[in-house]
């Protein structure tokens, strides 16, 4: 049967890495860098990628290349920064383990590790040595460096600082939205300013209800079992306003690391609706936002993962990327 | 979807002054899901039809209709998955965290969801005269891995449901009883693989009463099964297709009637 060009698209790279929808799927997949095809780098770059279903391993990829400061090519099998068709989700794209080298007892608490991480990714803490009580939790990263990076939404002063570790990047969501998230703070005040592992603006808005999951061993049992409507959230800081007061509530704290693993774990809000307000006076309706409160697959797949860089399918910032998906129907 | 949240019950005495007392504002609470179509198609070649001894057609319906079943079950299993709170199972003996589960693991569930006011999914089963039986209590739903079974069995209190004292009517894929709970495994229940403390599989286990979630289907458009003839399909009509298709919207209709445990196996994963 025939061999068809099932989808065709182009993108302007935005330096990370970037995942295109296959409703088809796809047996063949190809890329080329339109930006890089008509320069003569030194080092030479990527210009055109291959992946072939059941063929190419995970993150890899053939690659056409130029020799430095020539339009001569040569083709090369790359085995990381290539192509990661994902078929089931969530699913992590190019998730390899990664040791943690330190995580200091501060708030926000930062990292030191040897990574390829991006602004923003979601990775999962394991294997903790000193901070256990952090061990299976997912955290939002940024000011990423290769060298380390800070966890906004950790709160780790007081606590017993981490000497070693393992990380690995997670996909960016759930494979439902809104999803639940993680907390790691809560404040004693009229309107309670709850914190998360995560940018909680990324799955919730103001109008929201979220209801709070808070074991005894986090102290603040008052908050068990409370709706709350969001009220504010920050971004900047992972925080989430609700309209609870929590001033005579007991403190909320992450367990110490010597109640591990004993100490139940962890402290979680999940969504729970909303209410629609509509002022009569202004016309305005609030609580309703019907294209982030309902719930809904989050990510369609199967999909096709592109790795970033001067030698990735995804390219560099600014290169224009064209993307072809064939299918073999037999 | 939306309910109407409880009126409060504070004051509402009258003093015999004749002051009526202060009205109150219901709440509503709204729950939204967006509708999605998921669909599936086998293209077959005239000459597999003709020359396969196997009825491929009626087969290829069968096989239609059961992915139209597994696939609304994995698009619940991925909400549970997803949008509600776990709780790490801690009285286990594995050493990690969380643990392998306990019976303090799942009666802490039941307290939160009775707690929560939440009601039974299953009736009870009662006692009968028959050796090594026991009766149920009416009890709430926990879905679970297969990897998990060996662990259950360990749990103070089990019930397995060679146990039961009456088993007509049980699901295959039910286990046992723990506590107020009715447990189900899957070969397809949620793990998460490298998520504990110690880096083995995560196993969460929702565990919820009645209407804490739903499943909501489209009017006119659930569950269709066709057939495209071959000269539909092909210009030389030699290929015909059979598709399925459904619409499914899901959601979560009420947190406090819903939890679940986190746990890890003592078994190798």
């Amino acid at each position: 049967m025939a061999f068809t060009l099932l989808q065709q698209g182009n993108f302007t790279s935005a330096g990370v890495g970037v995942r295109i929808p296959l409703p088809g799927s796809a047996d063949y997949f190809v890329t080329n860098n339109l930006t890089q095809a008509i320069t003569q780098a030194n080092p030479g770059v990527g210009v055109k990628f291959e992946w072939y279903n059941g063929l190419t391993a995970a993150d890899a990829a053939i690659e056409w290349k130029k020799t430095n400061s020539t339009d001569a090519l040569n083709m090369v099998g790359i085995t990381s920064g290539g192509f990661t068709y994902v078929t089931t989700y969530p699913v992590v794209e190019a998730q390899a383990a990664n040791a943690i080298t330190a995580i200091t007892a501060a708030s926000p608490a930062v990292f030191s590790q040897t990574n390829t991480y991006s602004e923003g990714d979601i990775i999962r803490i394991y294997g903790t040595t000193g901070m256990l009580q952090y061990g299976g939790i997912d955290i939002q990263i940024s000011t990423v460096s290769g060298s380390g990076y800070t966890a906004i939404g950790l709160r780790a002063s007081g606590l017993t600082a981490g000497t070693a570790g393992y990380t690995r990047r997670i996909s960016r969501f759930s494979a439902v939205l809104p999803e639940s998230l993680y907390v790691t703070e809560i404040t004693k005040a009229s309107s309670a300013v709850v914190r998360t592992s995560i940018d909680p603006t990324l799955v919730y808005v103001v109008g929201m209800k979220v209801h709070f999951s808070i074991p005894a061993s986090f102290g603040m049992t008052q908050m068990n079992g409370l709706t709350g409507t969001i009220t504010a959230l920050s971004s900047a800081n992972y925080t989430m306003t609700v309209n609870i007061d929590s001033t005579a509530f007991t403190t909320f704290a992450f367990p110490l690391t010597t109640a591990s693993p004993t100490a139940q774990l962890f402290a979680t809000v999940a969504p729970a609706g909303a209410s629609t307000q509509y002022n009569t006076s202004t016309g305005v309706q609030t609580g309703y936002d019907f294209n982030s409160q309902s719930f809904r697959t989050s990510q369609f797949v199967p999909f096709m993962y592109l790795a970033a860089g001067a030698q990735s399918p995804a390219g560099q910032t600014s290169d224009s990327i064209v993307w072809q998906a064939w299918k073999k129907e037999n | 979807m939306s309910r109407f949240e409880r009126l409060s019950t504070e004051g509402g005495q009258l003093d015999g002054s004749g002051i009526d007392p202060a009205s109150e504002v219901p709440v509503r609470t709204d729950i939204d899901a967006q509708v999605e179509i998921y669909a599936k198609t086998i293209t077959t070649n005239e000459q597999v039809i003709l020359f396969e001894m196997n009825k491929t057609l009626t087969k290829f319906t069968a096989l239609l209709g059961q992915w139209l079943r597994e696939k609304e079950d994995l698009l619940m299993r991925d909400l549970w998955a997803s949008s509600i709170s776990y709780i790490n199972c801690t009285g286990g003996t594995n050493g990690d965290q969380p643990s392998n589960p306990s019976l303090q693991d799942f009666n802490n569930i039941e307290t939160i969801l009775l707690g929560n006011d939440a009601r039974t999914m299953l009736a009870s089963l009662d006692a009968m005269d028959k050796f090594s039986t026991g009766p149920t209590r009416d009890a709430f739903i926990c879905l679970s891995h297969t990897n998990m079974a060996a662990d259950f069995q360990k749990v103070s209190g089990v019930l397995l449901k060679a146990n039961y004292a009456e088993r007509e009517g049980l699901r295959p894929e039910e286990y046992c009883a723990i506590s107020r709970f009715r447990v189900f495994v899957s070969s397809k229940g949620i793990s998460v693989p490298g998520a504990s403390l110690l880096g083995r599989t995560v196993y969460k286990m929702p565990m919820y009463g009645v209407e804490a979630a739903a499943k909501i289907e489209q009017n006119n458009y659930s569950s269709v099964i066709g057939y495209r003839p071959p000269w539909v399909v092909s210009s030389v009509a030699q290929n015909s297709q059979l598709y399925a298709k459904f619409a499914i919207a899901r959601a979560i209709t009420n947190q406090n009637w819903v939890s679940g445990l986190n746990a890890t196996t003592t078994q190798a994963s």
